[in-house]
């Protein structure tokens, strides 16, 4: 017979053992060992009783002079925001540039892959990449004073919803930039989608169906497959680095797997289940200056598009042929030519969102089973490590590998 | 900001003040941490009086806003040391744990007061805040990891660990489980 542990005991003395109660009320009938251990849990938290109930002290006065004057800060600082620089016309203008002017930075990564000098060739294909990949830092910066609380849907006002707009646009300016450059649309339909992503601010949006818990639980169910099948995918690009050979037997093998039609179709399922729940708590979890939300949102919001993109792409295409087996066995080498320059933001992106996207939401889980303080050391260790993972899958990327 | 707007504001909450004091100070346990945390969950409420919307009971908004102006002031509290300094057990409870060790005898004693004080000084913030919750003010698991943000396997691990604390503590110092 196997004893109560403390903490279902913990749980039967404050009725939350559900379920269980039954079989926990039945054990400690039975058994004297756990009966004694309870009551002495019991006789402990009996006598932890709460202080007795108190008036408040009256301090009105001091309480209504500190509202007054941080009503008068907060008037002076919202006055102040207005005549900072980034004022809400400017933050929608910028948000909304970052589409815009997408198509000129990327061939600038592969203008800068050809310079002479080794040397400028790194820091010019560095920063015109930085320059490609600001699009989620600068949603989350217009996100920060953010729409006002009680959501987006419903009427709120034009401007606000034009600024969330522009920041979903400049988050998935690299993989809706990809969608349409695989699709084999010109420039013209690039600037058609954004126009029609901004006229969606005219209209009121609906509010999203469904409770954020069970949103929540279809999301997670669909993440775990769908993680596995990314984070073979990361991994391998980071084994590229290291290896091409060690890199080529498992691309092989991961081929297989997910051409079985089997694989293919859960695959596709998942990412549609993915998009619609994320979309909809997406919306929901946008909130005003809310630093780790909207960070989750914007993770989310590019991960929706890239896996999109990622895998309905080759229906999309309009003369997608099969690519042959052993070219795809071989690591990318995405400075190569200039038409697939534009992938190095798009995937590197991805990556980042991926482990940005689980490891906030591990970092919420971890608090069920670590101490507050390991759980910050870990995020940190986390980031750096995550941070490595993004600069091996770049490098991997850019056809740099310690062994041929 | 006209005035006003201030006085009808704490007109409403006025009858919520003791509730909101009381609350405080299980969550945070000294008087002067209650106090701090009421005037920052009215000045917090008061700053975003607009989310309310009516859309549940004031006291149910209220709730919510001072346990996690609770969270933050414990928080505030632990990143100053200074200012963060609980008593240390052994000073609380020589007297009591000596004298008569069971805790149920005990519980009527301000030494045994000082010494679950003491010993739950030792939890983290969110220990503290969801043991308080559930310990004090009887709320479910659900209904705290609601309103605390965290999820509900997170707020009974919570709770577990300051239960393993507290008693921890107490058996040190010679009372009998």
């Amino acid at each position: 017979m196997s004893h109560l542990t403390d903490d279902e005991l913990v749980l039967h003395f404050y009725d939350e053992d559900g379920a269980d109660i039954v079989r926990v009320e039945r054990h400690l009938e039975t058994c004297l060992a756990c009966a004694r251990t309870y009551e002495g849990l019991a006789r402990t938290l009996r006598a932890v009783t709460p202080p007795a109930i108190v008036e408040a002290p009256d301090d009105t006065a001091a309480i209504r002079r500190l509202l007054l004057e941080r009503a008068r800060e907060r008037d002076s600082l919202v006055l102040a925001r207005a005549q900072a620089w980034l004022t809400e016309p400017r933050a929608i203008a910028l948000a909304w540039l970052v589409p815009v002017l997408y198509p000129l930075v990327v061939p600038a990564i592969f203008a800068g892959s050809r310079s002479e000098d080794a040397l400028a060739r790194g820091v010019l294909v560095v920063l015109a990449l930085l320059l490609a990949c600001a699009g989620p830092a600068v949603a989350v910066l217009v996100l920060r004073e953010g729409p006002p609380a009680g959501g987006l849907h419903g009427g709120g006002p034009h401007a606000d919803r034009l600024r969330v707009l522009g920041s979903v646009m400049a988050t998935i300016t690299p993989s809706l930039f990809m969608l349409v450059a695989r699709g084999g649309r010109r420039l013209d339909w690039w600037y058609a989608a954004i126009a029609a992503a901004a006229l969606l601010a005219l209209v009121p949006w609906p509010a999203p169906a469904g409770s954020t818990p069970r949103l929540k639980r279809m999301h997670r169910l669909a993440s775990v497959l769908l993680g596995l099948f990314i984070l073979g995918h990361i991994v391998n690009q980071s084994v590229g680095f290291v290896s091409v050979p060690s890199y080529a037997a498992m691309r092989g093998v991961m081929q297989l797997a997910s051409e079985q039609s089997v694989s293919y179709v859960l695959i596709i399922a998942m990412v549609a289940l993915q998009i619609f729940t994320g979309a909809a708590m997406g919306l929901k979890r946008v909130t005003t200056g809310v630093f780790a939300r909207n960070l989750q949102a914007v993770s989310g919001w590019y991960l929706a598009v890239f896996l999109f993109a990622h895998v309905f792409s080759p229906y999309l295409a309009r003369a997608a042929a099969a690519a042959p087996v052993a070219q795809a066995l071989t690591p990318p080498h995405l400075l190569a030519n200039a038409s697939a320059v534009a992938a190095l933001p798009y995937y590197l992106l991805g990556v980042s969102a991926f482990l940005l996207h689980i490891g906030l939401y591990a970092r919420l889980a971890a608090l069920g089973w670590l101490a507050e303080s390991s759980v910050r050391r870990l995020s940190y260790a986390t980031a750096v490590v995550g941070a490595m993972v993004v600069v091996t899958v770049g490098l991997s990327l850019c056809g740099i590998h310690l062994i041929r | 900001m006209p005035d006003g707007d201030v006085d009808v504001f704490l007109a409403l909450v006025e009858r919520h003040r003791t509730y909101m004091y009381n609350l405080a100070l299980r969550l945070t346990g000294r008087e002067q941490n209650a106090q701090d945390v009421v005037q920052e969950s009215l000045l917090n409420a008061f700053l975003h009086l607009d989310r309310f919307e009516g859309r549940a009971d004031l006291r149910t908004w209220l709730n919510r806003i001072v346990v996690n102006c609770a969270l933050d002031h414990l928080r505030g509290l632990r990143r100053r040391p200074d200012a963060y300094a609980p008593t240390p057990l052994s000073d609380v409870v020589d007297t009591a744990a000596s004298a008569s060790p069971d805790p149920e005898r005990l519980a009527a004693s301000a030494d045994w007061r000082r010494l679950v004080a003491a010993a739950m000084a030792g939890m983290s913030p969110l220990e503290r805040v969801t043991f308080a919750l559930r310990h004090f003010e009887g709320r479910s698991i659900a209904e705290i990891s609601e309103t605390v943000g965290i999820g509900n396997n997170a707020a009974k691990q919570h709770i577990f660990r300051a239960v393993r604390k507290l008693r921890l503590a107490l058996a040190a110092h010679g009372v009998s489980q």
